[in-house]
């Protein structure tokens, strides 16, 4: 079982869960105008929530590396001893959908991680909106799977001009405080924040030999008799549109389907949904949950306090979630007022009372890609108080797939080739290849080049619309893009951000439109490393072993792909096709 | 308005990517959305930028934008009737 051991947040409403629980429940709010954002004038101000710098800043490190070693020394708070962070049994992820943006981001997390000792090559999930969440998925399973004792989480991203004008137009933003689920709501605030999750695996003391009592949890354990419980997690491509959300609310309403199947709905307290105050995120959010019979649960969203925290809002919101609850209540919905979506959720502008101890978090993004995680909080028995340390290693799930022969195909590499022509000799018809970034036709061409070689062998071999994983990475993220819309943005006399470059800004992207192609609802994961090899315990945990077995619709094919785009000249793409 | 509509067609395919396609391709009265050129929302944002950028066009709402995207025809008769630049 995985367990929560330490949080923490430093957020514009305050610093620690204390503060920030206290602003939830006074009803206060971090939204309002900017007209800069770290020093830098903004063409169009913003109406959102925005964090100081110079408490934070620490000498030799960016903002973004000062406000995430803070958080993480801040969930530390009770700790006597925090030398298990610099185990090689405890791995670094990072939730970011830009980290800083001109560095690569391993860089800036191996950064974070060395800042505590610790030299293991850290993650970044990169998955979009639903970041948060989803590294918290990755970190689940690599506990589950015995892969490391300890998985320190961190959600964290910086507001910039940048990511401002990627939203401004897009118009996704509004210029009042945002209204979630509400009639009137007109777009989301962007926000910034950073949250720390410290999440251990636990294993019964006399199946695994020797195990210690960490000061973590013998502080924690003076203060209180439970202990948060990571049931699982999973994620889901809506496979339409690589920026807005499906009308049937496909993706997110398969992942609230996976919850149900190891949370029971009458357990509870609430569901902890994205709640952007977008038109049709909300509306989305709204069918997902009629679908999955949740509408009766009440509804917790937090936009309206903090705005979007982009890569810290799942982690900051399952915190918050968390810690409410601990006090017995559901944080109101602010901003809203009257129904605004087809179906009635259960949204609330008054804080509600509950006894109840499990709720689920939904988070939506670009690319089409929807996470959910479900947590319950569980008594302490003095048996179970005990983590593993050291060399222990359980593989629960290992033993499910023992007889499931896996086979692997690997494509060709591709690199420094027309693209176009690549396309041309593929004989598929498919315009929308024109209109794609150079990173996802990259990717395209790899995935069909790579079929039409299985197919050759197998004629009828297709991807599995609903048991097919894509696990992609690179190290340079979405870097072309990037620059591409930096340009169109850093003259501010001739500024005309371009909606089709904001979107690519998102690696995660290039999954979308081959799940797009290929009809697929499956989990598309997309993570920064800092090399292929990374690649190998994140399939391990999210395939070949994995603990989404329990899940109803369990995987049973994977494209592994490293695709990697420096500019429109310098490419690769390794593909593989792994099935079981 | 001739050359007017040209200038656009080419504009559209620079601006969205149309690789393959040349101004002689889009049919002057055929939608530009849906069953026409299978454009989206984001082709539709993209467009609003490149008017404003290239022709000093702001759409004052949603309606005024669906009439002018509904052909070629249409749009140039907006940006012939709206251009401040």
């Amino acid at each position: 079982m995985v367990y929560s051991i330490a949080e923490h947040i430093i957020s514009p409403l305050g610093v620690g869960i204390e503060a920030n629980l206290t602003a939830l429940h006074e009803g206060r709010t971090a939204l309002q105008w900017h007209d800069t954002l770290h020093g830098t004038t903004l063409v169009e101000p913003i109406y959102g929530s925005v964090l100081p710098d110079t408490p934070y800043l620490i000498d030799g490190y960016t903002l973004f590396e000062s406000w995430c070693i803070c958080c993480v020394q801040g969930a530390l708070h009770h700790s006597i001893n925090s030398s298990f962070l610099a185990s090689p049994r405890t791995i670094f992820i990072l939730s970011s959908t830009k980290g800083d943006i001109w560095t690569p981001n391993t860089e800036t997390a191996r950064h974070i991680a060395q800042f505590f000792g610790n030299t293991q090559s850290p993650i970044v999930v990169s998955l979009a909106c639903t970041s948060g969440v989803s590294a918290q998925i990755t970190a689940w399973r690599l506990l589950e799977c015995g892969m490391y004792d300890t998985a320190v989480v961190i959600g964290c991203d910086v507001l910039t001009d940048f990511v401002a004008a990627g939203f401004q137009c897009v118009h996704a933003t509004s210029m009042q405080p945002c209204r979630p689920f509400d009639k009137d709501r007109e777009g989301l605030n962007l926000g910034e924040a950073v949250g720390c999750l410290i999440l251990r695996h636990s294993i019964n003391s006399h199946e695994c030999g020797a195990s210690i009592h960490h000061s973590i949890n013998s502080s924690l354990a003076a203060s209180a008799a439970h202990q948060w419980s990571l049931l699982g997690g999973s994620i889901h491509n809506d496979a339409n549109h690589i920026s807005g959300p499906s009308r049937t609310a496909e993706g997110a309403y398969r992942c609230l389907q996976d919850m149900l199947s190891i949370v029971d709905k009458d357990d509870l307290a609430c569901v902890s949904v994205h709640g952007t105050a977008t038109l049709y995120n909300d509306e989305m959010e709204s069918i997902a949950l009629h679908r999955a019979g949740l509408d009766e649960v009440p509804v917790s969203a937090l936009k309206g306090y903090y705005g979007h925290t982009m890569g810290a809002a799942g982690v900051v919101e399952t915190i918050l979630t968390m810690h409410a609850l601990d006090k017995g209540f559901i944080p109101a919905v602010r901003g809203f007022e009257q129904q605004g979506t087809t179906y009635a959720a259960n949204v609330s502008n008054q804080e509600r009372t509950t006894s109840k101890n499990s709720f689920i978090k939904l988070l939506s993004g670009f690319g089409g890609v929807n996470a959910a995680i479900a947590w319950t909080k569980e008594s302490i028995v003095a048996s179970e108080q005990q983590f593993a340390f050291g060399e222990t290693t359980i593989c629960a799930s290992e033993q499910q797939f023992a007889d499931s022969p896996i086979h692997r195909f690997t494509g060709s590499p591709i690199h420094r080739f027309n693209l176009s022509s690549a396309y041309k000799a593929l004989a598929i018809d498919y315009p929308k290849f024109y209109k794609m970034d150079t990173l996802s036709k990259v990717a395209f061409v790899a995935v069909e080049q790579l079929l039409q070689q299985v197919r050759q062998n197998q004629p009828d071999f297709t991807l599995d619309s609903e048991r097919c994983v894509l696990i992609f990475a690179n190290r340079y993220s979405s870097i072309c893009d990037n620059r591409a819309f930096q340009k169109t943005i850093e003259n501010k006399d001739d500024y005309f951000p371009s909606p089709a470059l904001f979107v690519y800004t998102l690696p995660n992207v290039m999954m979308g439109e081959i799940a797009i192609r290929h009809h697929l609802f499956g989990e598309t994961a997309c993570y920064i490393l800092d090399k292929e090899e990374d690649l190998q315990p994140i399939v391990q945990s999210t395939f070949t072993d994995s603990p989404i077995h329990r899940f109803p619709d369990s995987p049973t094919q994977a494209l592994v792909a490293w695709v990697e785009c420096t500019d429109d000249e310098h490419f690769e793409a390794h593909v593989q096709l792994i099935t079981k | 308005m001739e050359q007017l509509k040209q200038q656009l067609k080419q504009q559209i395919i620079d601006a969205l990517n149309l690789e393959e396609m040349q101004p002689a391709d889009i049919v002057d009265d055929a939608p530009l959305f849906g069953e026409g050129l299978g454009l989206d929302s984001i082709d539709s944002l993209e467009l609003i930028m490149m008017l404003d950028k290239n022709y000093g066009i702001k759409f004052s709402d949603k309606a005024a934008a669906k009439q002018a995207f509904a052909s070629v025809n249409a749009l140039a008769q907006y940006v012939f009737d709206n251009r401040t630049k």
